[in-house]
């Protein structure tokens, strides 16, 4: 979901406007910390890559740490996205047909 | 933008947070912020700062230290310790004469806590140790207040009727009585107690269980007594008979064993029974308040506080006054069982055995001080053994190393090295200087911990304090030269370091005060063992006789011996038997002890007559009307002509008729009261006295014994040389010599090797120094008055400050254990010097010798 989000922000990925777009997006509530966890976990994986913003006048002066997809990370949403979609084109025969169960 | 979260939570999170993510959490969090600021208020934006920073506390996010070191961390210690091995190996002797003082003071400081903590937690097995009481009387006497263990009688039941905070009382009434079972009979000390002793306290019991008093005619004996009774067999059930002191024949059956005591036990009886059977045996026919029993234990119930308690024990004291006892009670105290031990000095005929005070503060005092003088000692030699490493260190920092690194690896080296030296003294404490010390001391103490929380605290805080102490300055110390300087020679160091000088004369000072002290202390000691007792008390052998009958029969063999000289009989006897009471004179009473006693009993004991005479069969009012009293007595009273003077005794009006040489009729720890003596009649004699030609005491005793059991086959006989009285105080005096001479040494040893490290360090380093001199013509004498000339100055300054020092300390505890402490003169010192003095001259000499000795063209060859 946050490797999703990140994707989709393109160049605007960072932890408090991740946190809005899942919330905006999906409804559901989201810790900034959580994002945070879930962001550190994947730069580890080599999901993501980041770099640091320039200096605004914004947050006390703190600067934005700017998530990015990486190749790995694309291909990773890749092939989650296939598998999903693998998946789903295999519910509609067995899925709907409750009558024969 | 006016509007700041909570700075205390904003500080929390740049506290924990690793630096290199702090920046975006704070950020992201800043910003969340000041949208809910506007959004939601301010309060709300607090609260949920808060809960973020909060949530944002995770492992990932905790700032661990020098995490940008990690990598490097584990080989660079392991490099520590590799150059930390090497370096000891190379100074061999250095560092195991380090590791070894160290170890030594490690082991005596060990060995001290286990003592001391072994004595705060005597009694701790009784269950509700926290809510057991002993009743402390306060009794005034002679204007002094007294803190007396023996209670009124009546005060325990009282008590359990009319408060409610006492849940169970139990009192201890002493009496002796001689126990038979089959043919042995043995003269024991008998305990009647309350049926409840056996629920307050929780001694273990091996057979029969706690309701075993409960019954009136059973007994509980301890493991040991059981043993000596009945040997193998089961001694549940079996019936023995008492013979009391009035002569009334009991018997009562074994009800319940003791187990084998435990160790850390301050006290506990060896045979028990019912005090029922106590009024019963009508000792006397009535008991009001002023009868004392010895002890009365309280246990309150849990949380209870005992200070309300005890001044609603006030009307008691009343009570008790009222009925014109001798002894008027101020108030009474409770004394937690906790304490009752260890303050068994202030409490006069406490049931608890428990050393003094002094002995625990003078202890720890030498602990520490041995290991203060360890620390210096190893301090000093790492100083100057690390200026052979100075190059080391440069090339390290040169290579990268920070100064945080090279402290790190001196502390290192230290911890490993003062490990070791816990390891030894561990052991060291445990296969001699406990056993050692358990030897010399009435109690054993086990190698034990009172709990593992003692041991770990005690262990880490020694290893830490010592590894510290030791290792910090020449690693914080050292580390601070720059590199350059020590490669070009520029850096002065350890040559004569003013610094390693004052540790020196601190260890001597150190030194000197303990030597002194325990030189004052043996001295003292010393004296006490030579002491006059006032009386002649050799070739004298005392004998209780239980029965006043026995008298006659015995004195009749004694007449037979020819080695016999002397005969008497008393009714008390000095230093077995001796009773306290009050006289009055002009209105005023007087705390005495007194002895009555049977014509000729003052000329067998050697009581020494100063005026007047002793008394005399030929003068009838002697029998009634006549005292012999001390000198003490005669200056407390002030009475100007002693002869002529009276003294009221139970209402009777006495005769001073002789004034006799102060004695001690107890050891030397306790204070002496004046004495009185007056007649006493056949039928009340306790005790038969009689003085031998020297040599045959033994002879003596021997055939006594053999007259005792033609008479009395019966009752045990107890005979004792008048020598032997104060034995346990004897022993203890021995003991106290033996390991303050060994703590001297101990200290001795630990100076000398702390000079003997430092001498050969610099006198390796002043080689060429002293070879120049010698090139040019100096002889050696004067070499080695140049290399013992800076220690001499240290070794005096030390004397002349450690030696008072040393003298005021011990002169402190001399005075909290004697009553009449003896000053010192001035041979502890001399020799206290002149020992300190061969120490040191044989330490240098070794070294300057080598120097002096060596040819001079050897050291200042360079290759």
């Amino acid at each position: 979901m946050v490797l999703l989000t990140v994707g989709s922000l393109y160049k605007e990925a960072y932890g408090v406007a991740i946190m809005d777009e899942i919330t905006g997006q999906t409804g559901r509530n989201v810790n900034i910390s959580a994002v945070h966890a879930v962001l550190q976990r994947l730069e580890k994986k080599g999901l993501v890559k980041s770099s640091m913003g320039g200096a605004t006048n914004e947050r006390g002066g703190r600067r934005k740490r700017y998530f990015t997809l990486t190749q790995a990370g694309k291909a990773s949403l890749d092939q989650s996205m296939a598998l999903r979609s693998q998946l789903y084109q295999s519910i509609p025969n067995l899925g709907f047909n409750f009558s024969s169960i | 933008m006016n509007k700041t979260p909570p700075r205390w939570a904003d500080k929390f999170l740049s506290w924990y947070c690793n630096p290199r993510l702090l920046e975006e959490i704070q950020g992201d969090a800043y910003e969340l912020y000041e949208r809910r600021c506007e959004e939601k208020g301010k309060t709300v934006a607090d609260r949920s700062f808060v809960w973020e920073v909060l949530r944002f506390l995770r492992w990932s996010n905790i700032k661990r230290s020098n995490s940008k070191y990690q990598l490097n961390n584990y080989p660079m210690f392991k490099n520590y310790l590799k150059v930390g091995v090497r370096n000891m190996s190379k100074n061999m002797v250095a560092s195991s004469i380090n590791v070894f003082g160290l170890a030594l003071a490690v082991g005596v400081a060990i060995t001290v806590f286990i003592f001391i903590d072994y004595q705060y937690s005597v009694d701790s097995f009784h269950n509700n140790y926290d809510n057991i009481y002993e009743v402390i009387n306060h009794v005034k006497e002679d204007d002094q207040v007294q803190k007396w263990g023996d209670s009124p009688m009546l005060l325990g039941p009282e008590m359990l009727s009319n408060h409610s905070e006492v849940k169970r009382i139990a009192r201890i009434e002493y009496q002796r009585g001689n126990i038979r079972y089959g043919d042995n009979v043995f003269n024991e000390l008998i305990v009647f107690t309350d049926p409840d002793f056996m629920r307050i306290f929780d001694y273990p019991i091996l057979y029969g269980n706690k309701s075993v008093l409960d019954n009136k005619q059973q007994l509980i004996i301890s493991y040991e007594y059981a043993v000596k009774y009945f040997g193998d067999e089961n001694p549940m059930g079996k019936e023995v008979s008492i013979k009391f002191s009035n002569n009334e024949i009991r018997t009562f059956t074994v009800g319940a064993v003791f187990d084998e005591w435990p160790k850390n036990m301050s006290f506990g009886f060896n045979v028990m029974v019912p005090i029922s059977n106590f009024f019963n045996l009508k000792f006397k026919d009535n008991y009001n308040w002023a009868d004392y029993t010895d002890a009365t234990f309280v246990e309150l119930y849990p949380e209870r506080d005992p200070l309300p308690l005890e001044s609603a024990m006030q009307p008691y004291a009343e009570l008790q006054n009222s009925t014109n006892s001798k002894w008027p009670i101020e108030r009474f105290q409770l004394w937690p069982l906790s304490t009752l031990a260890l303050s068994n000095f202030e409490i006069d005929g406490s049931v608890a055995e428990g050393s003094h005070p002094a002995g625990r503060v003078a202890l720890s005092v030498i602990a520490i001080l041995l290991l203060t003088l360890a620390c210096f000692n190893y301090m000093n030699l790492a100083l100057a053994s690390a200026t052979k490493r100075l190059k080391e260190i440069a090339l390290r920092k040169v290579f990268g190393s920070a100064r945080k690194g090279i402290i790190n690896q001196f502390l290192t080296e230290n911890v490993l090295l003062c490990l070791f030296a816990l390891l030894i003294g561990t052991l060291l404490s445990y296969t001699v200087l406990l056993p050692g010390f358990n030897s010399l001391i009435p109690i054993f103490i086990p190698f034990a911990f009172s709990s593992l929380q003692t041991a770990v605290i005690f262990f880490v805080g020694l290893l830490i304090l010592i590894g510290l102490a030791s290792g910090a300055y020449p690693a914080f110390y050292i580390s601070k030269f720059e590199p350059v300087r020590i490669f070009t020679g520029k850096q002065k160091f350890g040559h004569r370091s003013i610094f390693s000088k004052i540790m020196l004369t601190f260890q001597f000072i150190i030194a000197f005060t303990t030597v002194i002290g325990s030189f004052v202390f043996t001295d003292n000691a010393l004296y006490l063992k030579e002491k006059d007792w006032g009386y002649d008390q050799a070739n004298v052998l005392s004998i209780p006789i239980g029965d006043s009958k026995l008298f006659a029969g015995l004195r009749d063999k004694a007449l037979q011996n020819k080695e016999i000289k002397s005969i008497a009989g008393a009714k008390y006897h000095i230093a077995r038997a001796n009773k306290m009471t009050t006289i009055e004179r002009l209105e005023s009473q007087f705390t005495v002890m007194s002895y009555d006693v049977g014509f000729n009993y003052l000329e067998t004991m050697n009581i020494r007559l100063l005026e007047g005479r002793f008394f005399e069969q030929s003068k009838p009012s002697d029998l009634t009307h006549s005292m012999v009293v001390s000198q003490d007595l005669v200056k407390k009273l002030e009475i100007d002509d002693p002869l002529n003077g009276t003294i009221k005794y139970d209402s009777i009006n006495y005769r001073i008729i002789g004034v006799v040489d102060d004695f001690y009729y107890n050891d030397f720890f306790s204070d002496r009261h004046p004495v009185f003596f007056r007649m006493s009649k056949e039928e009340d004699f306790g005790y038969l006295a009689l003085k031998c030609t020297p040599g045959n005491l033994k002879e003596v005793d021997e055939y006594m014994k053999a007259a005792w059991l033609e008479l009395a086959p019966n009752d045990p006989y107890n005979g004792k040389y008048q020598n032997d009285v104060f034995q346990r105080f004897y022993s203890d005096n021995e003991s106290n010599i033996i390991i303050i001479s060994f703590i001297s040494v101990f200290a001795i040893i630990l100076a000398s090797i702390g000079l003997f490290g430092l001498l050969s360090l610099n006198t390796a380093k002043r080689m060429k120094e002293f070879s120049i001199r010698k090139a040019l013509g100096a002889d050696q004498l004067s070499i080695i008055k140049l290399a013992n000339k800076d220690y001499m100055w240290v070794i005096f300054i030390s004397f002349f400050v450690g030696a008072p020092i040393g003298y005021l300390l011990i002169m402190q505890v001399i005075n909290a254990i004697y009553t009449e402490p003896q000053g010192s003169g001035w041979t502890p010192f001399i020799l206290a010097l002149l020992i300190m003095l061969t120490t040191i001259v044989l330490t240098v000499s070794g070294q300057v010798l080598k120097a002096s000795r060596a040819n001079p063209a050897e050291n200042l060859r360079v290759e």
